[in-house]
C-alpha cells in the first residue's frame, strides 16, 4: 500500500511541476480537481435543467436527435452537458488519486474519504441514467446490462430484462423512472458534497474564477466544435453494432458483460471493499501516528486565533476551567483530537506558543532552532531555507554553500519567531518554501504563513525584522528549478545587503515573544 | 515556447475528452443472428397438503399445532429447443420468487451464424416427481388449486422454418390471448 501510494506520489509531483511550469501554481488545475468537480457539477446543473425542457419520454431518442441537430442552442447545450459530465469523471478520479497519494484518507479524514467515494459511485450512477434517456445503441446496451445485474438480486417480483425483450414497447414508466433517478441523484450529490466537506473550515469549493471560467469556455468551444456522440436509435430486434460509447461511463461494460452477473456484483463489492478499506491500511502505526494538538491552558491567552486558524475545526473556545482567578482569559483553547490531524498550524498562530503537536510548539521550535544555530554559527550571507517537508523540503536537502536547511513539517507550523530568531542570530536571510497554497496538504498552512510574514496576522512576524532578509516561495515537490532560481535570486540580494544586519545573538525571543501572564 | 506547450497541452486534453467521449465500440462484434426466447408463463398452482402425526403436534408449542400444513408452489416447464434435429436447449424452468411461487420467466438468446433453420420448440409441463410420491404414501394428501382460464397450456410447441439475416434478433414468445407460442422477426406493436 505504502509503496503504491508512493508511486502515485511520485507521478503526481511531476505532473504537478510540469503543470506549475505551463499555467503556474495559481491556476494548476491539478491542484484545483476537488474543486472543478463542483464547478462542473453546476454547470450540468443548469445546463440539465433547460434540457429537461426538451427531453420527451414518449420520444426520448426523437427528441434527443431533434435537440442535437439545433444548431443555435440544442448542439452546444448538450454538448457542453455531455462534456461537462465527462470532465467530472476525470477531475474526481484525479482528485481521489492525490488524496490517496498524499496520504489524506485516514484519521480526520476518513469521513471525507469515504463520503467522496460514495460521491464517486453516485456520480457513475447519474451518468449511467443520463445515457440511457438518450435510448440509443449505448443506452440499449447500458440499460440491458444493467437488467441482467439486477435481475440476479432477489429484490424485483419480475426480471426486468423482459422489458427488453422486444415482445411489448417499452413502458413510459421505465423512461420515467430513469428521468427520476437522473434528476433526484444530483440532489444526492448536492447532500453528499456537504458531508464532505463537513469537517473542514472555509472548504473551497469553487476554483479561482479565471480557471473556472477557462474550462467552462473550453468545454463550451469543443461544445461548438464537436457535436455530443449520438449512436443509432435503439433497436431490440438487431443486434447492437459498432456506436460511439463514452468511455468515462462505459468503460467497464466490455467487462461486465463477459461475466456472470453473479461475478459482476462480488468484483464490484471486492473493489468497492478495498477502496473503502483504504483509510484503515493507510493509517500509520499507532506509535508512529504524528502527536494531536494540546493547548497549555497556563498559557493560553484566549485571543481565539488558532480556533480561527485551524483549517479542520479541530479548535473549540471553551470556558477556562477554574475560572478568570487571576485576571485570566474567560476562555482557552480546546482541541478535539478526533478532528486534529496534527498540522500544527495552530503553533504557528499562537504568539505565546501555548498550543501545538507535543514536539512542535513554538517554543519546542525554538529550542530546536537555537540547537540549530549551535551546531553551526550562521554567517551574514548565509540563507537558511525553511522547507516544508511535503513540497520544496524533498528537493533541497543538497543546496549550495552558503545555504542551510531547516525542515518543517508545514511552512503554516512555522512560527514566526523562528525566523526572527535566525535573523537576529546573524543569518543572511531566511527563505521559506512552502508549497503552493491551493496543494498544502494542510490546507491552509501556505496561505496562514503568508499573512503572518508579510500581512500582520497573528503570530505576526515582529516589526523590527528587516523584511529585505525574509522571503517566501511556493514550491511544489518538484520545482527544483523555482527553488534555485529563487535561492539564487535571494542570495544575490543578500549579498548586497550583508554588513546591514546587526546579530543579536543573544537575544531572547522567547522572552520578547511570551506576552501571556507568567504562570504560577 | 512554455505558452506554445500550455496551449497544446490545453488542445490534446480538449481533444482526448472528445474522442473517449465517443469510443467507437460494438457490443456484438460479430455479424451472427440470434433466437430470443422470452416469455412469461403461468404454470399449475399447486398445493400439497398434509397432517401432522400425533408425535409431531406433540412436540410443537401450543399455539403452533396447526393439523394440516401446506406449501404453495408452481410446477415447473421443460423447455426443450432443437435447431435443425440438434436439440440445443434442454433445461427445467422453475418459477421465479423464494417460495417458487411467482410465474415461470424464459429467457435465452441463441446466437446463430445467418442462415435458414429448421427450429423446433417444445414447453411441456413437468410433473414434480416429489409430488406424487407425497399424495401417494404416509398419510399425506394432495390438494391443487387450479385456475384453469389463467394458466398457460400444459404442452406449448413451435416448429418453424426461419431464415435468420445478418445481425437480426427473432423473438420467440408466447401469446397469451392465442395461448401459443410465436415466432416475431420485429416490433409487432403500434409504435
Amino acid at each position: 500500500m505504502r509503496s503504491l501510494q508512493n508511486v502515485t506520489w511520485r507521478l503526481f509531483a511531476r505532473a504537478d511541476a510540469a503543470m506549475n511550469r505551463l499555467y503556474g501554481w495559481r491556476f494548476n488545475p491539478l491542484y484545483h480537481s476537488g474543486a472543478l468537480v463542483v464547478a462542473l457539477f453546476l454547470v450540468l446543473l443548469a445546463t440539465g435543467v433547460v434540457l429537461l425542457f426538451f427531453y420527451r419520454l414518449g420520444a426520448p431518442y426523437e427528441s434527443v436527435a431533434a435537440l442535437t441537430a439545433q444548431p443555435w442552442l440544442g448542439r452546444w447545450l448538450r454538448g457542453l452537458h455531455r462534456y461537462a459530465s465527462d470532465a467530472a469523471v476525470v477531475a474526481v478520479v484525479l482528485h481521489a488519486l492525490r488524496m490517496f497519494a498524499q496520504g489524506r484518507s485516514w484519521g480526520p479524514r476518513a469521513l471525507a474519504w469515504i463520503t467522496g467515494l460514495v460521491l464517486v459511485f453516485v456520480t457513475l450512477i447519474c451518468g449511467w441514467t443520463g445515457l440511457v434517456m438518450v435510448w440509443d445503441v449505448p443506452a440499449q446496451v447500458l440499460a440491458r446490462e444493467g437488467a441482467r445485474l439486477f435481475d440476479v438480486l432477489p429484490i424485483f417480483a419480475e426480471p426486468i430484462s423482459r422489458a427488453f425483450v422486444g415482445e411489448r414497447p417499452i413502458p413510459g414508466a421505465f423512461f420515467f423512472l430513469n428521468l427520476f433517478a437522473h434528476i433526484a441523484l444530483p440532489i444526492g450529490i448536492g447532500l453528499l458534497v456537504w458531508l464532505h466537506v463537513s469537517r473542514v473550515a472555509r472548504a473551497g469549493l469553487l476554483p479561482p474564477r479565471v480557471l473556472m471560467w477557462a474550462v467552462i469556455g473550453l468545454l463550451f468551444g469543443l461544445a461548438l466544435a464537436w457535436r455530443a456522440p449520438l449512436g443509432p436509435p435503439a433497436d431490440l430486434f438487431q443486434a447492437p453494432g459498432r456506436a460511439p460509447y463514452d468511455a468515462f461511463y462505459t468503460l467497464w461494460l466490455p467487462l461486465s458483460r463477459a461475466l456472470p452477473a453473479g461475478v459482476v456484483w462480488l468484483l464490484t463489492i471486492a473493489g468497492g471493499a478495498v477502496l473503502l478499506a483504504i483509510p484503515w491500511w493507510a493509517r500509520p502505526a499507532k506509535r508512529a501516528e504524528p502527536p494531536k494538538s494540546v493547548v497549555d491552558e497556563s498559557i493560553c491567552t484566549g485571543c481565539e486565533q488558532c480556533y480561527i486558524d485551524c483549517p479542520y475545526e479541530a479548535i473549540a473556545m471553551i470556558a477556562r476551567p477554574g475560572g478568570t482567578e487571576g485576571g485570566r482569559s474567560a476562555l482557552v483553547g480546546h482541541v478535539t483530537p478526533e478532528l486534529c490531524v496534527s498540522c500544527g498550524i495552530c503553533a504557528g498562530s499562537c504568539a505565546p506558543m501555548g498550543v501545538g503537536p507535543a514536539g512542535r510548539t513554538g517554543r519546542d521550535q525554538l529550542a530546536a532552532i537555537r540547537a540549530f544555530i549551535a551546531a553551526r554559527p550562521l554567517g551574514a550571507r548565509d540563507v537558511v531555507v525553511v522547507a516544508c517537508d511535503r513540497g520544496a523540503g524533498g528537493i533541497v536537502h543538497d543546496p549550495a554553500p552558503g545555504v542551510r536547511v531547516w525542515p518543517i513539517s508545514c511552512a503554516g507550523n512555522l512560527h514566526t519567531s523562528v525566523v526572527e530568531l535566525l535573523i537576529r542570530a546573524g543569518a543572511g536571510g531566511v527563505l521559506v518554501a512552502a508549497c503552493p497554497p491551493r496543494d498544502c496538504w494542510n490546507r491552509e498552512g501556505a496561505k496562514w504563513t503568508e499573512q503572518r510574514l508579510f500581512h500582520d496576522r497573528e503570530a505576526e512576524l515582529q516589526e523590527r525584522v528587516d523584511r529585505r532578509r525574509v522571503r517566501l516561495i511556493f514550491a511544489a515537490a518538484g520545482d527544483r528549478a523555482i527553488v534555485a532560481a529563487a535561492l539564487r535570486e535571494f542570495q544575490t540580494e543578500i549579498t548586497v545587503l550583508a554588513g546591514v544586519g546587526a546579530a543579536e545573538p543573544d537575544a531572547d525571543v522567547v522572552r520578547e515573544c511570551d506576552t501571556a501572564p507568567t504562570p504560577s | 515556447m512554455s505558452r506554445l506547450l500550455a496551449v497544446a497541452f490545453v488542445l490534446v486534453a480538449v481533444g482526448g475528452l472528445a474522442a473517449l467521449s465517443g469510443v467507437p465500440w460494438a457490443a456484438e462484434p460479430s455479424s451472427a443472428a440470434v433466437i430470443r426466447l422470452a416469455w412469461r408463463a403461468r404454470g399449475e398452482r399447486v398445493q400439497r397438503c398434509r397432517r401432522r402425526s400425533a408425535d409431531e403436534l406433540a412436540r410443537l408449542p401450543v399455539h403452533m399445532r396447526q393439523e394440516e400444513v401446506c406449501e404453495r408452489g408452481i410446477i415447473p416447464y421443460r423447455l426443450r429447443v432443437t435447431i435443425n434435429d440438434s436439440l440445443t436447449v434442454n433445461e427445467l424452468v422453475r418459477a421465479g420468487g423464494a417460495e417458487s411461487d411467482r410465474p415461470l420467466f424464459v429467457f435465452d438468446e441463441l446466437p446463430l451464424p445467418p442462415g435458414t433453420y429448421r427450429l423446433s420448440i417444445s414447453f411441456d409441463r413437468e410433473e414434480d416427481p416429489d409430488h406424487k410420491k407425497a399424495g401417494s404414501a404416509d398419510e399425506e394428501s394432495d390438494r391443487r388449486e387450479t385456475d384453469v382460464l389463467r394458466q398457460t397450456p400444459p404442452h406449448l410447441t413451435l416448429d418453424s422454418v426461419v431464415t435468420l439475416q445478418p445481425r437480426t434478433i427473432v423473438l420467440v414468445t408466447y401469446d397469451d390471448e392465442g395461448r401459443a407460442l410465436r415466432l416475431l422477426a420485429g416490433p409487432q406493436f403500434a409504435p
